[in-house]
């Protein structure tokens, strides 16, 4: 890595009560490049993606954006450079998908500018670029579980920032909607040349779809770097604890895991 | 259809459903304001109220408009709008729509202060500030014992609601005790004030709420933004660069202070701060939340319950009863809707 990113984490520790959740950990997200999180169930992967969004406050060590400490920076102007789009959004009921769309203006917005011309061209570029024109007015409640996953990415996008992040986005999304989400996500990566950082439990889809992968083992980093070089047999049998082959996806020549 | 206002660097959206059914509902108010000075045992035309205000008027027909009913009524609509405001303001703050001020403890706490009052100086004088203090206090009590020091977003929505109906609980029950300490005259008194009652209210009341509400309406103006947001989980609302718990506290202190400047002047007039919410909601078909229409509909309410009240013969009903008779029913038609949802 040449420079440093806009994004990283430097000696970051995470403690709830007693439990240590995230131990002395650097990473950093590629600028932009798709970086994918991986790891076993609470390796601390979303504490990881919650903290370099600092909603998780550091107990020791940091979060570097933009060169300077994230916690000690203006929530709002940070909400300018940074979204984050967190596991299971809830929304009010009867909330219509424009209207939720609208609502990742926020951190643009005041009580008496609630509606400018920017937020009407943002929130019509998030509509396209996920392809929900034509259904705005649709209440939420409405939708599919992929569109629905869909209208909360636009919100996300609606924010205009440079640096996205997911937690988990193609959870409870059926196979064809998860490459659906993730061909959007590269999409928008490859169009904007936004920087995204995902969580995702599909290493072979975390293989295709990102050029960074960081895996987590028990709150330390078990390697990072791109998906040839960090997805190996030694890593799953370290971090997962599953011992496997690993072949050249015949379709995209990716790193394909497949269980012994 | 909405429309987009914009003007220098002030823009907004209004939704024309929301135009509409907000006139709607002020003409409602409106009609049923004059309709309410109109009717009871004296009829007064509602075209006398000019003269009256001339003052070219006999002066019995002047007393009855100008002493009685006009009071009357400016303070059911003033103070049914402070308990829909402040009912919708806790209900979007905490996500749940049971999360009302008469659920929570904070309309228990006023009244609590006003029933010790009336123990102590032996009438209803000076109930007032001591419902504003009971309700103050309750609140503060609450906050306290909710606040969740070990996270940075502040109030916990369940736990603050769980505390709250335990203060709810055991401030009703301290009042239900001072009201057996005393003696039959005075527990009369506390038993009536603690239905909720709009018989013989003054201009002072009447301008204690509507000074209150005109001092916050600018609040309540910002409140909207803030708060449509807070109706979102809490990673989200901090995503977006919001500080949670400072804004949970402001909203919490103006929320409580319209209750409890609501509860003076009306007493703890049952449901009205629940239901406003959920009906104005109804009526817009949104999920934003709907301060004006929650406003009016919580004025609308407690109107209809207090003429309601006036036009039962022989005795004097407090208009609690009116508003419970209404409210009961609409609780149970929520409960019933969350359990068909599966939301419960």
């Amino acid at each position: 890595m040449s420079a440093q990113p806009r994004l990283a984490a430097r000696d970051l520790s995470v403690r709830f009560a007693h439990n240590t959740v995230l131990d002395q950990l650097s990473v950093d997200l590629p600028d932009g490049a798709v970086t994918a999180i991986v790891g076993p169930n609470a390796c601390g992967k979303s504490t990881l993606l919650r903290s370099l969004a600092r909603l998780q406050t550091a107990g020791t060590g940091q979060v570097i954006l933009d060169g300077q400490c994230i916690a000690s920076q203006n929530s709002k102007s940070v909400a300018r450079r940074l979204a984050i789009l967190s596991q299971s959004p809830v929304a009010p009921e009867g909330l219509t998908i424009r209207d939720l769309v609208l609502r990742g203006r926020t951190p643009h917005q005041s009580a008496w500018r609630q509606h400018s011309v920017e937020d009407a061209a943002a929130v019509a570029a998030a509509l396209t670029a996920t392809g929900l024109d034509g259904m705005e007015h649709r209440s939420l409640d409405t939708l599919s579980g992929g569109q629905r996953q869909r209208a909360w990415i636009a919100m996300a996008l609606a924010q205009d920032t440079q640096l996205l992040l997911l937690d988990e986005p193609t959870t409870f999304l059926d196979l064809p909607h998860q490459i659906e989400l993730l061909e959007l996500v590269r999409r928008l990566n490859h169009q904007t040349e936004r920087t995204v950082a995902m969580v995702l439990h599909d290493i072979n889809l975390a293989a295709r779809y990102c050029d960074h992968i960081i895996a987590l083992r028990g709150g330390h980093v078990h390697s990072q770097g791109s998906p040839k070089d960090v997805i190996t047999e030694t890593m799953m049998q370290e971090v997962f604890a599953l011992p496997c082959t690993i072949i050249a996806d015949p379709n995209h020549a990716t790193p394909h895991v497949i269980p012994t | 259809m909405t429309y987009t206002l914009r003007l220098g660097s002030l823009s907004l959206q209004l939704a024309r459903r929301n135009l509409l059914v907000g006139l709607g509902l002020m003409l409602l108010v409106l009609t049923g304001g004059f309709a309410a000075l109109h009717m009871g045992s004296f009829p007064v035309g509602a075209a006398d109220l000019w003269t009256a205000l001339r003052g070219d008027m006999e002066d019995i027909t002047r007393m009855i408009l100008l002493d009685h009913r006009l009071p009357r009524v400016l303070v059911a609509v003033g103070a049914g709008a402070a308990f829909g405001l402040s009912g919708a303001i806790f209900q979007s703050m905490l996500r749940n729509p049971m999360a009302s001020p008469d659920v929570i403890g904070f309309n228990a706490g006023a009244s609590c202060g006003a029933v010790l009052a009336i123990l102590l100086f032996g009438s209803v004088r000076f109930v007032l500030p001591w419902a504003l203090t009971g309700g103050l206090l309750t609140a503060a009590l609450v906050l306290v014992l909710a606040w969740d020091r070990r996270r940075g977003t502040g109030l916990d929505p369940y736990r603050l609601i769980l505390v709250g109906i335990g203060a709810s609980l055991t401030l009703g029950a301290t009042s239900d005790l001072l009201m057996s300490l005393t003696d039959e005259q005075r527990a009369a008194d506390m038993a009536q004030w603690l239905t909720g009652t709009l018989n013989a209210r003054n201009l002072t009341d009447a301008a204690l709420i509507w000074g209150g509400l005109l001092l916050l309406t600018p609040v309540l103006l910002w409140l909207q933004f803030p708060l449509s947001r807070l109706t979102m989980n809490d990673d989200i609302v901090q995503g977006f660069g919001l500080h949670l718990a400072g804004l949970r506290l402001v909203i919490t202190c103006v929320g409580v202070l319209l209750a409890a400047l609501a509860v003076s002047v009306a007493g703890p007039l049952p449901f009205v701060a629940f239901v406003a919410g959920p009906v104005a909601r109804r009526l817009l078909g949104t999920g934003a939340p709907v301060l004006a229409a929650a406003a009016l509909v919580g004025a609308l309410v407690t109107l209809g319950a207090d003429t309601a009240a006036r036009l039962v013969p022989v005795v004097q009903l407090p208009a609690g009863v009116f508003t419970a008779v209404i409210g009961a029913p609409v609780l149970m038609w929520l409960l019933v809707a969350q359990f068909r949802k599966g939301a419960l």
